[in-house]
């Protein structure tokens, strides 16, 4: 239970990832294709998954592997019902072995300056898009009673949070609560759930994300660096993939699941030390920040009503 | 290097000693007599708990909820609690899981403060609806956002817009649960929203220190309201035999727990074993409160029961696996025998 590792051999097994198409989503497909692994890509841009399919072809190890996209907006149930349908369609309408849930995007902005329209798409890029299809896919599973697995992809800002994502933070912690319920609720299946936690990914979401970010929230994300969706990939057979996020997932563990209940202790030890002081540190950039914030708000007119 | 960690873990105690220190002594605690209090959710439970609380302490105190029964009989309490003449007490009825609602009733319980903003703004609303992931609707997975996290969203977009055009400083309570800090089965339609409250809590507190204004979370585990009546009756057998053992707390132990935490000047508050417990081992970037030591002891204290409890629980639900099996059978989920 505690120290338990269980490799698992992508081989033959059919995996379903939404968010597909590019980063993350992108780079996890073609780990898994390189393995020999049946591939369905869900995302909503179809030429992407056009590039994406023919990315996936140059890594094709056997003939039987079936590789197939689809291109729908997962924001939806209906649309996640019928996405995932379709992509089983040609498995003989049997549940994939492994889904992973990498759709998702962010929004980053000051709160207060949120629109209502904003606020509610930052919970469905970040929660929805991937409940519903953990939702039809664990349906699926049980009624034709098929074991399989569900990875959700959160972030580091599933585990905390700096200024500047209120909009995004909130889903992917709501991503954690639902991981850590169906950890437990599914064991009546057997069903696994994993829950991955990357940092910074320098992927084609992130540089549309920066077009808009606040200044401050990139001053404290300054020193951050981050991973390509390569190294990302690479990690995920760890939850977290980088040392930084690693600390947060440690700290915050509560009564979820370790892989190494000791290791997990020292660098526990080590975050009571370290997180208070980037924490004070980041208070003080924010505060710091206060008389150029209310520049700025007087130009969007914010108090102007 | 015993020598080098030792004089690191000196100063370090040292600093701490003296911040405990200073901050008692130079922060005046919250008094809340004669400051506007408006409250969420505050018709019933912790809410209407919280409610007379503070009119007992002499504020003007608005409740707001979707029931106007309820409502009524709530603002008779808080008349009978009244302490001087020129409290002003008030009630209003709105379903606030809209932006538009939300702004709207926060809009009219200014008026009778000649437009003044709130000194404090309690987002209690909210309820629980357990039950199994895979017999969830559509329906019932939004409802069970709206009623945790867009309850809370929208009421804190309302006030910390408010209370930044209007310069005041003012403080945002939100009510968040232990479900907010771990989860279990049952609850994938509620644990969700509380972690996204969690989420929203700390971005706020971070943010808001632009404008000067307090954010605290409450993360209360069960208290015996109407709300957690409602809530057992639906509420999968084996999920009330594992809650069995947990025991609870009155809305008032809840609301004096509460209030003695923003006392405290917490910013996650927690006034039970269970709660301390899990508070200490999710700690994450939270700041930690100002007791030291207890911090320290309670993580510890997590950091070895919390996998023999966790390990405990899934005991059980893989015992459960045979009963479960014949009631999806029976509500027809499963096709028997395939």
């Amino acid at each position: 239970m505690f120290w338990s590792t269980k490799s698992w051999d992508a081989a033959g097994k059919h995996c379903y990832i939404t968010g597909g198409s590019s980063g993350l989503g992108l780079a996890l497909a073609k780990m898994l294709a390189a393995q020999g692994a049946h591939v369905s890509i869900v995302a909503r841009d179809e030429q992407r998954l056009a590039r994406a399919l023919v990315e996936l072809e140059t890594v094709r190890q056997s003939k039987a592997q079936l590789f197939q996209v689809f291109s729908y907006s997962l924001l939806t149930a209906e649309a996640s019902e019928a996405a995932l349908k379709a992509a089983m369609e040609r498995h003989s309408d049997v549940t994939p072995d492994a889904a992973f849930l990498c759709a998702g995007k962010s929004i980053p902005r000051f709160f207060v300056e949120y629109t209502t329209a904003e606020l509610t798409e930052g919970m469905d890029f970040g929660y929805w898009v991937q409940a519903w299809s953990a939702w039809f896919l664990a349906k699926k599973m049980v009624a034709q009673r098929r074991t399989g697995s569900i990875t959700f992809v959160s972030s580091t800002l599933g585990l905390m949070t700096v200024p500047g994502y209120s909009g995004y933070c909130p889903g992917k912690h709501a991503l954690r609560g639902l991981a850590d319920t169906l950890r437990c609720e599914f064991l009546l299946y057997g069903i696994d759930i994993h829950i991955f936690f990357p940092p910074t990914m320098f992927t084609p979401s992130y540089e549309e994300e920066n077009k808009i970010k606040p200044a401050l929230t990139k001053k404290i994300e300054e020193a951050d660096g981050g991973l390509t969706a390569e190294q990302a990939a690479m990690g995920q057979a760890h939850i977290t993939a980088d040392f930084l996020t690693d600390s947060f997932r440690v700290s915050s563990r509560g009564s979820a699941p370790s892989n190494g209940w000791i290791l997990d202790g020292v660098i526990d030890l080590a975050a009571r030390v370290w997180i208070p002081l980037w924490s004070t540190l980041t208070d003080r950039r924010v505060r710091a920040h206060r008389e150029g914030h209310y520049q700025h708000l007087q130009e969007i007119g914010f108090f102007a009503f | 290097m015993l020598a080098d960690a030792t004089t690191l873990l000196a100063s370090l105690a040292a600093a701490v000693s003296i911040s405990m220190t200073w901050s008692f002594f130079s922060g005046a605690k919250w008094n809340p007599s004669g400051r506007h209090c408006y409250i969420t959710g505050g018709s019933t439970g912790l809410g209407l708990a919280l409610a007379v609380l503070l009119t007992r302490k002499g504020a003007d105190v608005s409740i707001v909820a979707r029931n106007e029964e309820q409502l009524a009989k709530a603002l008779a309490q808080l008349e009978a609690a009244r302490v001087t003449p020129n409290q002003i007490l008030k009630s209003y009825s709105y379903s606030l899981n809209t932006c538009t609602a939300a702004k709207e009733a926060l809009e009219v319980a200014c008026e009778p403060h000649g437009g003044e903003t709130p000194d404090a703004v309690f987002l209690c609303a909210g309820k629980a609806t357990p039950g199994f992931f895979i017999e969830e609707t559509e329906e019932s997975m939004k409802k069970g956002m709206d009623n945790t996290y867009w309850l809370a969203a929208w009421s804190a977009m309302a006030a910390s817009q408010r209370m930044i055009r209007t310069k005041s400083h003012g403080k945002i309570i939100f009510v968040s649960s232990v479900l907010g800090y771990m989860s279990m089965f049952g609850y994938s339609t509620y644990a969700p929203g509380k972690h996204a409250i969690r989420g929203l809590a700390e971005g706020l507190r971070q943010e808001l220190l632009l404008y000067s204004i307090g954010v605290h979370i409450y993360f209360p585990a069960t208290i015996f309201s109407p709300g957690y009546v409602e809530e057992n009756k639906t509420k999968p057998r084996l999920l009330l035999e594992m809650e069995e053992s947990d025991g609870g707390v009155t809305p008032e132990q809840a609301a004096q727990g509460l209030y003695k935490g923003i006392q405290r000047g917490d910013f996650h508050i927690t006034d039970t074993f269970i709660g301390d417990v899990f508070r200490t081992s999710t700690r994450g970037a939270t700041p930690q409160n100002g007791n030291f030591l207890k911090e320290a002891v309670y993580g510890i204290i997590g950091y070895i029961a919390l996998p023999f409890w966790r390990r405990d629980c899934d005991q059980k639900v893989v015992a459960h696996r045979p009963a479960h099996e014949e009631y999806l059978t029976s509500a027809g989920v499963l096709s028997g025998g395939k």
